[in-house]
């Protein structure tokens, strides 16, 4: 059985700098990964790196069940799996959430059962109010990271990165965010979760926990690991 | 052509109220020479044509036919004025009146009260060419209290090659009315022809008049356009102008907001392609207190088009306590195409609110990133960020029936662009 997501000696440099040194990961189907290190090891660089952002200048590989995303462009790896809930969500003003699923209708191998999920999702993430309204423009940080949830569930990735959707909320969106990663738990699905605090750990439970610093994963392990962050902090991996 | 023989012959047939400003104008005409980029009002363009280049037609040409835009409006009353000449006219409402400027007969309202207190001056070339060589238009009038509860279409077209063409179009809302208006400008692709039209609103008291322009000139149009409005106390002017055709179209708003508590709300949405270029130079003037304008254009320009906004408001001693706006954006999405955008300011009062702000800029590469993590192709999220971004603009139009057209037309713009591989 292949792997929802396999990152293999993945290098990668923004100009001279060099921020991904060399990233081995492994995640299962069935499986949520945490990924955590302090600020400036690479977590959101690795995110957009997969993305296939065009700054970055990538060698290694990334599979996505299978297949290769880096040389592809940036559609092509989300038609491949892949994807990848932001950290800022951007605002594209004018354009609804239900404009975009539009499109994405029509890129779905079933569009009748892709809009029974938009349904059901929409309901099930109270996203019925926010579909009309302009994607991310005016919605307060724990709406946003709800929209790319919803998104996540409504695509059927094969491959999910959650960049830092904990961040900037309070702690009852925390849960909220958590207890629908959980909900999407799937055999078909491995999820990537990055985060820099302990906290959204507290309500979902990873499978394994991997320490990035300085652009290379420094440790893996049980969820044990998060203690021992909590009691270490990071400088004990560096 | 353009000479003094015309005008007589037009003299013969002008009703009272016009025959002084017409002579005033040929007299202006006769000192003016054609404008160029030296001077403040026409800089960043450059005319590549001439009156000298179109004759006067001795009457309409053969109409064309309606299309969609009449039927998505479902209007209550239109009238069509073809190369100049104004017919057809159908009103249904009481207290509307629609007709020929020059079919006037003393028996229905003069546009004489309109034109006085609203009319174009002869400030340029092409406006005193308008103002001595124009034949007729459409006049329409709302009496006092009037609500016309659907949009009178007013068709303005030029059906030949090598036409100039001076349509005028008055509209008279008096106190207490409400009065939407679409004009449509229209010809054929490919027919080298001239316009002038001047578009002439005088809104007293109370009165609501809605007024948009969908600018649809055929490929090799020139157009000079000249609106002008006055607002008296309370009245709400709501002008949208819509730029999609010509060779080079311009429109100049010259907004008069003259009594106590009247407003402006000013919308534009203008796409321009090939070697298009599209000129609007938008001015508002308040002249009283508790005046309110809000003036709001976006714009996109492709291949070799060039668009150029320059807006001007100008708030008098009198104008205590408004509030005016301005903001135009435009999207350059070719290396070859240029908008300039310049908002200015004037303000001789000490109490108000003002502000303004312009953008020029490729599509938002933030936008498009997000848009393809969804598997979106970048040509799907441009579409998109572009249907997003004229969509603003739409959404602050007051004809909704209008709203489908504008903005298929628009998008079709930009979605040829691509499947031509310009883009």
């Amino acid at each position: 059985m292949t792997a929802a997501l396999v990152v293999d000696d993945l290098h990668a440099r923004l100009g001279d700098l060099e921020i991904l040194r060399g990233v081995d990961l492994e995640v299962p189907f069935g499986e949520i990964h945490a990924l955590m290190g302090p600020n400036g090891s690479g977590k959101s660089t690795l995110c957009h790196v997969l993305t296939g952002k065009e700054e970055y200048a990538a060698s290694g590989s990334a599979r996505v069940a299978d297949v290769e995303l880096l040389g592809k462009s940036v559609d092509e790896r989300a038609r491949a799996g892949l994807f990848h809930a932001f950290q800022y969500p951007v605002e594209v003003p004018g354009v609804t959430l239900d404009d975009l699923l539009g499109e994405l209708a029509l890129l779905a191998d079933d569009p009748e059962d892709f809009w029974r999920r938009v349904d059901e999702m929409s309901e099930r993430l109270r996203m019925e109010p926010f579909r009309a309204r302009a994607i991310n423009v005016g919605l307060s940080g724990g709406e946003k990271k709800r929209s790319e949830m919803f998104q996540l569930a409504v695509l059927s990735p094969r491959a999910a990165v959650l960049d830092e959707i904990d961040s900037g909320l309070d702690i009852d969106a925390v849960r909220e965010v958590a207890e629908i990663v959980e909900s999407l738990r799937s055999p078909e699905l491995g999820m990537l979760l990055i985060t820099h605090y302990n906290r959204i750990l507290r309500y979902l439970r990873p499978d394994r926990i991997h320490v990035m610093v300085g652009g290379r994963i420094v440790a893996s392990g049980g969820p044990e690991l998060a203690e021992r962050l909590e009691a270490e902090g990071y400088e004990s991996f560096q | 052509m353009f000479d003094r023989s015309i005008v007589e012959r037009r003299l013969e047939l002008d009703p009272g109220w016009r025959r002084r400003r017409r002579l005033a104008a040929f007299e202006r005409f006769s000192q003016l020479e054609p404008p160029s980029e030296r001077e403040e009002l026409w800089r960043y363009v450059e005319l590549d044509f001439s009156l000298g280049d179109f004759e006067l037609p001795e009457g309409p040409g053969r109409p064309i036919e309606t299309d969609a835009v009449a039927a998505a409006l479902a209007p209550v009353a239109s009238i069509r004025v073809v190369d100049g000449f104004g017919a057809d006219a159908r009103a249904e409402v009481e207290g509307l009146v629609v007709g020929a400027l020059a079919a006037h007969d003393g028996t229905t309202p003069s546009p004489e009260r309109a034109v006085e207190r609203a009319g174009i001056e002869p400030d340029d070339h092409f406006a005193a060419a308008h103002e001595a060589f124009t034949v007729d238009g459409a006049f329409i009038h709302a009496a006092r209290g009037t609500r016309v509860p659907g949009p009178v279409y007013v068709d303005v077209q030029l059906t030949g090659s090598g036409i100039a063409a001076f349509p005028a179009v008055v509209l008279h809302a008096e106190p207490s009315t409400e009065l939407p208006v679409v004009v449509h400008l229209r010809s054929p692709d490919g027919e080298y022809g001239f316009a002038a039209p001047h578009v002439v609103v005088l809104a007293e008291d109370g009165a609501v008049v809605s007024l948009t322009i969908l600018q649809e000139w055929g490929s090799e149009v020139r157009a000079v356009g000249r609106v002008r409005f006055a607002a008296d106390r309370d009245a709400v002017v709501r002008f949208t102008e819509v730029g999609l055709g010509g060779r080079y179209a311009r429109v100049r708003l010259d907004g008069d907001l003259v009594g106590p508590g009247a407003e402006a709300d000013v919308v534009g949405a203008y796409f321009g392609e090939n070697h298009q270029v599209l000129d609007y130079r938008y001015h508002m003037r308040h002249a009283a207190p508790h005046t309110r304008s809000d003036m709001f254009l976006k714009g996109a320009v492709e291949d070799e088009a060039s668009s150029v906004f320059t807006g001007l408001i100008r708030i008098e001693e009198e104008g205590q306590k408004t509030e005016a706006f301005q903001t135009n954006r435009n999207l350059i999405l070719s290396k070859g195409a240029s908008a300039q955008s310049v908002p200015n300011l004037e303000i001789l009062a000490n109490d108000v609110k003002c502000g303004h702000g312009s953008t020029v800029g490729p599509l938002d590469e933030e936008q498009r990133y997000y848009l393809m993590s969804r598997g979106l192709s970048a040509a799907q999220a441009d579409r998109l960020q572009i249907r997003g971004f004229f969509e603003e603009a739409i959404a602050r139009m007051p004809h909704h029936a209008l709203a489908p057209i504008v903005r298929e037309r628009l998008n079709r713009k930009f979605v040829e662009a691509q499947e031509e591989g310009r883009l």
